[in-house]
């Protein structure tokens, strides 16, 4: 095992409903990097990212999944949370009578229970989260309005990086967090992206687009296909495949 | 141990000079026939699912107790629980009886509070024979309240601030209170009221409320009532109001407290474009009983109803539902909407929820649906995704179940009341009231 990963992520099998997804993929990645998934759709992707969450409709066969010093798959969501895991989500869950203000308070208090820190108090929230509403252009009654209710696309994925700036993950897995965005908003969510990068924190950053990574620059860019990784490589596979598709990689792959 | 006999506490209570001769005579009416009905039993279908037993054998004893000075300071620190404004307009019954001391203010331009001593008649049209065969309860409460309360609201006159009607049942021994009030809302005039039954007694007791309200043409009326007593008392109540041309009546109901409570609403809307809404929440845990029987008439055209309850059922919790919307046959165009949706936490509770529609029309739009359900998945693994364990989102997810209903109260403090009261009543760990 490599020590210096942040996450290792070695032969994962998943299944749903007896079919399966993810069939032996390998994933490592490193404090400081930013991984860009990509893949035609039903690959797997969103899979992968909720797996990485936790959640338990999907169910791991084999693989591991190694992330800082716990084994990943024994924790709750929960656990997961704490520990520095963040899924921005595909499609943002709409909690009617939940406050967007509930939310991040909560979740805010649970992160600062483990480091044994107290309850986060209305005025320091106010002084946390007011910057960042502001970098993401988003409005103050919305600290009042249910959770992603009656929310626009765009709004609803720049709601998930305000949640992930405000719990500041070590790493954070953005599925899809560009896909129905105009320009203006697009240009919002990847300076939101852009903020948390630092040498310590890793993205894995899921999109079917070139035109997010020409604003937050990838590292690595891997293709998922058929429940596995068939091909990484750095920016320039990202252009080639968005110039070119899939098509070249599945038959490359099927060549194999 | 001594058993009450209701007769002779009744003949004692008509035993005074300052009663009117109308008065004497309704009150009379109103004992003849509940000594012929008694209290409803199961066997009456509208009984079915809701037992009385515990109240009948509770010896609760209704003779009228005047105020002591004790309770009238007593209350003055329950009132500051209660609401948060001290200036907010307000009518404080403690027992059953208005406590002047505690009343604020007195006279209000075009409001006008006083006790009902004389025959009132678009009040007195809602009561008699039929309430009083209809709804035992609500003869016991005519024959026993000693002072009803009338609040009257002119006519073309728009009243901004809401009026408190709280009700304190404080005192040792266990009583049977029975606070009565009617309310004539003038033409083309507004009023919210907000009634609160609170207690800080832990001695067991019993409410019985009744509210009579009349609306002329094109008033509104906002009701929200919160129920909040700890969790040995009894109450039921009867709310029966009749709306003119193009009335409105929004009515909001919260149950956090009791043991065992049973709530009838009877709302006919009686004249063209009349309109009411009801929008109820209640919590029915750790062996609370709560029923909710509502009972909407159509007798106009265009008269509409929007109905909505949400019951959280806990460890041997009970709740009961029942929305009866009847169309008459003169109610062309009328539409009628109905849910109750229930969230069961536990196997051991139970709800009995049950809609039934009357129609003798053919022009009319209605709609009904009752769900019992549990917590939604992909919510809670949205929570947990953000750190917070699984028994606080759980907790987060039916306070939010209640609160998608309490975000229709229209007055920002009752509101924020009701929601930081749910997320404190719910049990142990679920328990976040804090975070508000
Ligand atoms: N709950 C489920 N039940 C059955 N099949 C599912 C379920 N969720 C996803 N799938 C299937 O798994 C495959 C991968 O889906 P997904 O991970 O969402 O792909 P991607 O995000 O790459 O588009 C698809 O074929 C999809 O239909
Ligand atoms: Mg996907």
């Amino acid at each position: 095992m490599n020590n210096t990963n942040l996450l290792q992520i070695s032969d994962l099998h998943v299944e749903v409903e007896d079919r399966i997804i993810l069939n032996g993929l390998n994933l490592d990645v490193a404090p400081g990097e930013l991984h860009a998934i990509m893949g035609p759709n039903g690959s797997g992707k969103s899979t992968l990212a909720q797996v990485l969450a936790g959640r338990d409709k999907f169910e791991v066969t084999s693989g591991s999944i190694q992330f800082k010093d716990s084994d990943l798959l024994s924790l709750e969501p929960e656990e997961r949370a704490r520990e520095g895991l963040f899924l921005g989500f595909q499609y943002p869950v709409e909690i009617p009578g939940v406050n967007n203000a509930y939310l991040l308070k909560a979740a805010l208090n649970a992160k600062r229970a483990v480091n044994g820190k107290q309850e986060v108090d209305a005025f320091e929230f106010m002084k946390l989260i007011k910057d960042k509403m502001e970098l993401m252009q988003i409005p103050t009654d919305f600290l009042n309005r249910s959770v992603n209710e009656g929310f626009s696309g765009g709004e609803k994925k720049r709601n998930e990086i305000l949640q992930m700036l405000m719990l500041e993950p070590q790493l954070a897995v953005l599925d899809e967090t560009d896909s129905g965005l105009d320009v203006d908003a697009l240009k919002v969510v990847a300076t939101g992206i852009n903020t948390l990068r630092s040498p310590e924190r890793a993205t894995i950053l899921i999109t079917h687009y070139q035109r997010l990574l020409e604003l937050v620059v990838p590292d690595y860019v891997h293709v998922l296909y058929d429940g596995q990784i068939v091909k990484s490589g750095n920016k320039e596979l990202a252009q080639t495949l968005d110039e070119r598709g899939y098509d070249w990689v599945k038959i490359e792959t099927e060549k194999k | 141990m001594s058993t009450i006999n209701l007769q002779e506490v009744f003949d004692a209570s008509l035993d005074q000079p300052d009663i009117s001769a109308a008065s004497r005579s309704l009150r009379n009416e109103a004992m003849v026939s509940f000594n012929e009905t008694g209290f409803p039993s199961r066997k009456h279908e509208n009984w079915r699912y809701t037992d009385l037993k515990p109240i009948v054998s509770g010896e609760f004893d209704p003779s009228p107790q005047p105020i002591n000075s004790q309770q009238e300071k007593k209350a003055s620190q329950d009132i500051e629980k209660s609401i948060l404004d001290s200036k907010a307009l307000r009518l404080v019954f403690i027992n059953g009886q208005l406590s002047t001391n505690n009343t604020f203010p007195n006279e209000l331009n075009g409001l006008s509070i006083s006790k009902k001593t004389e025959s009132y008649k678009s009040i007195d049209v809602l009561q008699g024979k039929e309430l009083f065969k209809d709804y035992p309860l609500a003869a016991l409460n005519t024959a026993f309240s000693q002072r009803e309360t009338l609040i009257t609201l002119d006519e073309g006159i728009q009243i901004t601030k809401p009026l408190h009607l709280i009700h304190i049942n404080s005192g040792t021994e266990p009583r049977a209170i029975h606070p009565k009030i009617a309310i004539d809302i003038g033409t083309e005039s507004e009023l919210t009221i907000v009634q609160h039954f609170i207690s800080s007694n832990p001695e067991p007791g019993w409410t019985n409320s009744v509210t009579l309200i009349n609306q002329n043409k094109g008033s509104l009326l906002k009701l929200y009532r919160f129920q909040e007593y700890p969790h040995e008392q009894f109450h039921t109540e009867l709310l029966k109001s009749r709306l003119g041309n193009n009335a409105e009546l929004k009515l909001g109901y919260v149950d956090l407290g009791g043991k065992l409570v049973r709530n009838d609403v009877h709302i006919d809307l009686a004249e063209p474009g009349a309109a009411c809404s009801i929008d109820g929440v209640f919590l029915a845990i750790n062996g609370q009983h709560i029923d909710n029987h509502t009972l909407i008439e159509h007798s106009a055209p265009r008269t509409t109803s929007q109905e909505s309850f949400r019951g959280i059922i806990g460890e041997h919790g009970r709740g009961v539902f029942k929305g009866k919307v009847v169309v008459h046959r003169d109610a062309q165009g009328a539409d009628a909407q109905q849910s109750s949706d229930n969230l069961l936490l536990s196997e051991h509770g139970e709800i009995d929820a049950k809609p039934e529609l009357e129609i003798y029309t053919d022009d009319v739009k209605c709609s009904h649906g009752t769900t019992v359900g549990e917590l939604n998945l992909e919510q809670l693994f949205y929570l947990c995704s953000r750190g917070i364990d699984e028994t606080t989102a759980k907790g987060l997810l039916t306070f939010a179940f209640a609160n998608t209903i309490l975000q229709r109260i229209e007055v920002p403090e009752v509101r924020k009341r009701a929601a930081s009261s749910i997320a404190g009543e719910l049990p142990d760990h679920q328990n976040w009231g804090g975070l508000l």
